[in-house]
């Protein structure tokens, strides 16, 4: 019944694991031949590429995993999900009913172990509750804020049989849609915005989210106002357009920090305003005196910073509601943007590329001139993370996937798969160090067995080179648990894999392993040797506001 | 604590097993502290309502009711702090005396009598309880339990 209420769903694919637990459900999928089952060989991994799949294409990701160890590996990408709010379900086989609370055989609280990294979630025990149920967790995983919900089915119920009626309506007293929708002051907001003399947009995941990029240009071209992105922002604004500020927050661009800390208005759309935003929240903004907050979650509004003016709609509502009621910019706009094109000639991003040692950014500007914006970048966590973020310029939403909120090392690869699954149409290429890329590589098989035309691009830097980094800037010096030299030989790897890579250890050679990724049907790896003491520029220092931000040094 | 942190709030929560720790979890992990509780059916089948007083913590007062809205399970929040309501708390104690005519007085109801000492409840707002059960110490007081609030907004 389980696997007759996805189809109903519109479920064509599912990232999964068997085992004793879920069994039942596993007998009958042979019968279900419109049901695609990706099996993983971990179950963090099938989690990660449902999360990928759906970021990539926006419909739910769907994963299997029977009880106890099955479900609880997949916590972290439970947890990483609903940090992004990124729309999933979960279906964990459990015990039998019965059986429920006796320490039975793989047996784990898995509602408990989950509540906190879910929207939502349901322990089913009588078959009869298994139609809504499911309906409803669809329903809920992917309106309002997405999320995952999670779905453990006890093994009696599995084997039951029942009719199977789908639920004609559905009636969740305490789910309000898009919460408590509040567009009262959309129009003070837009007069707000639009006669400041310096305001700034910050946009976030929320913008991809509602798919309200169209809406965020109009009103940003309309208010003359410069915009700025959160690290899961990207893609929300086109780097490239004269308004654009890039990335915002601790390691953001210099050029977006100084008109953050130098704005009298500043909207925030569809973010959490998080502490890698803010950085030290008291400096946060200093000379703001109209903070404008959109987002879907009211509890978001004064979570960390206080709004005087606040919208709780979908991002993609709140600005329709707001452009029409833009008035002519502020005549002195002018000045301002004309002060922020200053800042950006005099903070550029720069990197060392001279040094002997192949660099990182060499690496990523090499993939973008092939790539430009018709490609799925997805990052995995640490250094590689932002440099991929930064030095690459997104023109539009579902071409940078990456770990925001949970920062969980090993996303890439697996998200990556799930990624070309949802858009297989596109080329996907995994940017991962060689720390994050060990944590999840098993499911190089999963890429192999399949021939996903998913380059993998180590940069290899023989070190976890953000801890490094921050232990060398702000825990005095002390390398401490960094080394990453014994590691296999990830061309060897690669091979015993069954998909071709290649070491690049100079410049010259970058071209030439890139062309040979894009040549080869399938997946590919290249193993960057890249710069050991290469660092992520700009940044602010820990406990610093977003004023202190250093940038790389110069040559 | 701070006086100013704690919220009384009337929660309507959907019956069903998950519905206390899902509540009690998410006060837990966003850094609220629960003072009182008490949780009973509502008048609505299905549905209990829940009285709660809460400390927010480092968070804005209103992140309580807000992330409360979060939760499915979770029907309906007034934030009752502040209003003009009845807030009624129960006590049931067991002391040694036998002369309890003050406490009766006071509005003490006697639940049991014997040679070794006599069973009261006491009903009142949370300074009354407060107050009756500080009197009881003079009583040889053996044992006190005491339920959180019950809260209803008052109305003309």
């Amino acid at each position: 019944m389980v696997l007759e209420a996805l189809e109903r769903e519109g479920v064509e694919l599912i990232f999964g694991y068997p085992g004793g637990a879920n069994l039942p459900i596993y007998q009958h999928l042979p019968d279900h031949p419109k049901l695609r089952h990706i099996l993983v060989r971990h179950e963090q991994g099938a989690a990660h590429m449902a999360d990928g799949y759906a970021r990539a294409c926006g419909k739910p990701g769907v994963v299997f995993a029977t009880s106890g160890p099955g479900a609880l590996n997949l916590v972290t990408g439970l947890a990483t999900a609903y940090m992004d709010s990124v729309p999933m379900i979960a279906i964990t086989g459990q015990v039998a009913s019965t059986q429920v609370g006796r320490d039975a055989f793989q047996e784990t609280d898995v509602i408990g172990a989950t509540s906190s990294v879910t929207k939502h979630s349901y322990l089913v025990t009588n078959i009869n509750q298994l139609p809504r149920v499911i309906h409803e967790a669809f329903h809920i995983a992917t309106t309002g804020r997405p999320g995952p919900v999670l779905i453990d089915i006890c093994k009696d119920v599995q084997q039951a049989d029942a009719p199977n009626v789908p639920p004609e309506r559905l009636e969740i007293p305490g789910y309000k849609l898009n919460g408590h929708v509040n567009l009262d002051h959309a129009k003070a907001a837009a007069i707000a915005l639009a006669e400041a003399e310096r305001p700034v947009v910050l946009a976030g995941h929320g913008v991809l989210l509602s798919h309200a990029e169209v809406e965020l240009r109009e009103f940003a071209e309309k208010a003359a106002a410069p915009v700025g992105t959160t690290l899961l922002g990207i893609g929300a604004f086109p780097v490239n357009h004269p308004l654009s500020l890039h990335m915002t927050g601790f390691m953001g661009t210099g050029w977006n920090l100084k008109a953050v800390q130098n704005a009298d208005v500043l909207m925030m759309v569809g973010m959490r305003v998080d502490d890698r935003v803010t950085a030290k929240l008291a400096g946060f903004a200093p000379n703001v005196k109209t903070f404008i907050h959109i987002d879907i979650d009211g509890s978001e509004m004064g979570k960390n910073v206080r709004p005087q003016i606040e919208l709780v709609a979908d991002a993609k509502q709140a600005l329709k509601a707001m452009i029409p009621h833009l008035p002519q910019p502020e005549k002195s706009r002018g000045t301002w943007l004309a002060q922020i094109d200053a800042w950006r000639e005099e903070h550029p991003l720069k990197y060392t590329h001279s040094n002997g040692h192949l660099q990182p950014q060499d690496v990523l500007i090499d993939m973008y001139k092939r790539c430009r914006n018709e490609a799925i970048v997805v990052a995995d966590v640490g250094q590689n993370q932002i440099w991929a973020a930064l030095w690459w310029n997104y023109d539009r939403p579902g071409l940078f996937l990456n770990s925001g909120g949970s920062g969980t090392m090993g996303f890439a690869l697996p998200a990556a798969i799930g990624a070309k699954f949802a858009r297989p149409e596109l080329d996907v290429w995994c940017v991962a160090g060689e720390g994050g890329f060990v944590m999840t590589a098993q499911e190089l098989s999963v890429a192999v067995e399949h021939q996903l035309d998913v380059k993998i691009v180590l940069l290899n830097n023989f070190s976890l080179g953000m801890v490094r980094q921050f232990q060398d800037d702000f825990y005095g010096g002390v390398r401490s648990q960094v080394d990453l030299t014994h590691m296999p030989d990830f061309v060897k790897l690669a091979e015993a894999y069954g998909l071709p890579a290649l070491r690049v250890d100079k410049f010259a050679d970058i071209g030439p392993a890139m062309d040979a990724a894009e040549r080869t049907k399938g997946p590919f790896l290249i193993d960057f040797r890249i710069d050991p003491e290469a660092n992520v520029y700009p940044i602010v220092p820990l406990g610093k506001t977003l004023n202190d931000f250093w940038e790389a040094p110069d040559q | 604590m701070s006086e100013d942190r704690l919220r009384v709030l009337s929660v309507v929560v959907e019956d069903g097993p998950g519905a206390l720790s899902k509540v009690s979890g998410l006060i837990r992990r966003r850094g609220f502290h629960v003072r009182a509780i008490s949780v009973g059916p509502s008048r609505e089948p299905g549905l209990f309502r829940m009285t709660l007083t809460v400390d927010s913590g480092h968070a804005e007062v209103d992140q309580v009711r807000k992330q409360l809205e979060r939760l499915v399970e979770v029907v309906e929040v007034e934030d009752l702090t502040g209003h003009d309501v009845h807030s009624r708390e129960l006590v049931v104690a067991r002391v040694a005396a036998a002369d309890l005519s003050d406490l009766i007085e006071r509005g003490a109801k006697v639940l049991h009598s014997s040679p070794t000492g006599t069973t009261v409840e006491f009903a009142g707002d949370g300074g009354e309880v407060g107050d009756f059960v500080e009197d009881l110490r003079r009583h040889g007081v053996q044992d006190v339990v005491r339920s959180g609030p019950v809260v209803m907004r008052r109305t003309a």
